[in-house]
């Protein structure tokens, strides 16, 4: 007992590493969320470019604005692109390292929710977007209405699966210096030069993340699901 | 009866062409207050077309069209708002499945800010009581029957006090047990004044309920009468041709 209690000490308190661990969890979650906020309404909006555009052949300028961006990101390794943005774009500016890290990631999430969204937004059938015209509502309207509530439902198993992606890639923001629940692993292992509890309790501490993340989307999808019958 | 009423919609050589394909040929007709045109046709003869032109959900490649005097087909025209005056109902119903049936009749007015969400309540109620359906309002679509649907979708387009009713073969997706029901709406609706332009093949409504019955065929109107002359005296043999097979 008084050794199992020591072997705790030695991965959970020991040298600080109590504050690690919870500054790990509080990065993770903190990268997490900041970047799921820019993914989601990035993604939305360029989805909107996109699928206004492919209807309506307008937004020309904007359309191409998105798709090289869509090219870019999907394109690159995000770990590049982290990087990029702490090396390179915030060099000179003085801001937090998990600032960053969440613009990073959400700039790197939004260009898979955006197709994620726009498949979505396609998949609604078009006589919906003609009974709203029909009505009198501009097009504006029928797309918050009456397109997009049906769009976000169709997607919404994709989406939470983008949103389990993004939190554990947030796994290699410990390279911009930010302590990380992985970041902490390593720490504590290097402390205690020992790999296999540090490693396992981070994965465990992702994994009671992710699902906390898929029990309340699971919520959010059966309260969406309650006009099927 | 309905000539000395007011034009309500005026098409002048209304032509349409899907890249190579000439759908509508140069149709002019007008449209008068109270008047019920029922459209019929061939399949592929342009006549869903023409309809879904007179509240540009199709933009026509040539002529124009008036609605209250204002030419829709031209790019200037707030269609949103012309198409307040316009409802539409679709073959396919295209409730919005999201929305309760209540909701899918509020949603236009409130949104739109034409009345307040009580006044759109009470109208809503109305309208239910008026298709038979006032025990459905907290229903979602999913749960109606076909004929169900299409009544509320009638419902939702009459919420916007619309001065014409444009049907896009309102009863072809039915079962055929629930074609009755939604004819009998639309009867009670062009009794009530309603100037109603329907795209069906429902031959028995045309006879009945029409004022005027107009063939399409190959993007044109080959012929236009009342219901007495078109069936009993029709004139084209491509009439001739297409009655004695659907009657």
């Amino acid at each position: 007992m008084e050794n199992l209690q020591h072997q705790f000490n030695r991965y959970f308190v020991d040298n600080g590493a109590t504050e690690w661990w919870l500054t790990g969890l509080k990065t993770t979650l903190l990268v997490t969320v900041i970047a799921l906020c820019i993914g989601v309404v990035l993604g939305l909006l360029i989805a909107l470019i996109r699928s206004t555009h492919e209807q309506t052949g307008k937004l020309k300028l904007l359309n191409i604005v998105a798709r090289v961006y869509l090219t870019i990101i999907r394109g690159t390794p995000s770990m590049i692109q982290i990087l990029f943005f702490y090396s390179v774009i915030f060099a000179t500016i003085n801001l937090n390292n998990i600032v960053i890290g969440g613009i990073a990631f959400g700039i790197n999430s939004g260009a898979y929710v955006a197709e994620i969204f726009r498949s979505g937004i396609m998949s609604v059938d078009k006589g919906q977007t003609e009974a709203g015209r029909s009505l009198g509502l501009n097009s504006a309207q029928t797309m918050r209405l009456i397109i997009i509530p049906q769009a976000f439902k169709n997607v919404l198993p994709a989406l939470i699966n983008e949103m389990i992606v993004l939190l554990k890639e947030t796994a290699i923001i410990g390279y911009i210096g930010t302590i990380d629940i992985t970041k902490a692993a390593t720490l504590v292992q290097s402390r205690t030069y020992d790999a296999l509890v540090p490693l396992l309790s981070a994965a465990i501490f992702y994994l009671i993340l992710v699902m906390i993340l898929t029990y309340f989307m699971g919520k959010l999808e059966r309260r969406l699901r309650k006009s099927d019958h | 009866m309905t000539t000395n009423e007011k034009v309500l919609i005026k098409v002048e050589n209304l032509q349409k062409s899907f890249e190579d394909n000439k759908v509508l040929d140069g149709i002019s007709t007008e449209i008068r207050q109270g008047e019920v045109v029922a459209v019929i046709g061939p399949s592929g003869s342009g006549k869903s077309t023409f309809l879904r032109s007179l509240n540009r959900l199709e933009i026509p490649t040539g002529g124009k069209i008036y609605f209250e005097g204002v030419d829709i087909t031209a790019p200037e025209t707030d269609i949103d708002h012309v198409r307040q005056k316009i409802g539409m109902v679709f073959q396919q119903f295209n409730l919005f499945p999201h929305k309760t049936v209540k909701e899918n009749i509020l949603l236009a007015p409130v949104t739109l800010k034409l009345m307040t969400p009580e006044e759109a309540e009470k109208k809503a109620m109305e309208l239910l009581t008026r298709v038979g359906l006032p025990d459905k309002a907290d229903a979602y679509p999913g749960s109606l029957s076909g004929g169900q649907k299409q009544r509320i979708a009638i419902a939702r387009a009459l919420a916007m006090n619309p001065d014409v009713m444009l049907f896009d073969e309102p009863t072809s997706a039915l079962d055929p047990e629930m074609v009755g029901e939604v004819l009998e709406i639309m009867k009670e609706l062009a009794e009530s004044g309603m100037t109603m332009v329907v795209v069906t093949h429902e031959m028995g409504f045309a006879r009945e309920v029409a004022t005027r019955v107009v063939f399409i065929n190959e993007g044109n109107i080959q012929e236009e009468n009342t219901p007495q002359e078109f069936f009993a005296n029709p004139q084209h043999p491509r009439l001739r041709e297409f009655l004695s097979k659907v009657l």
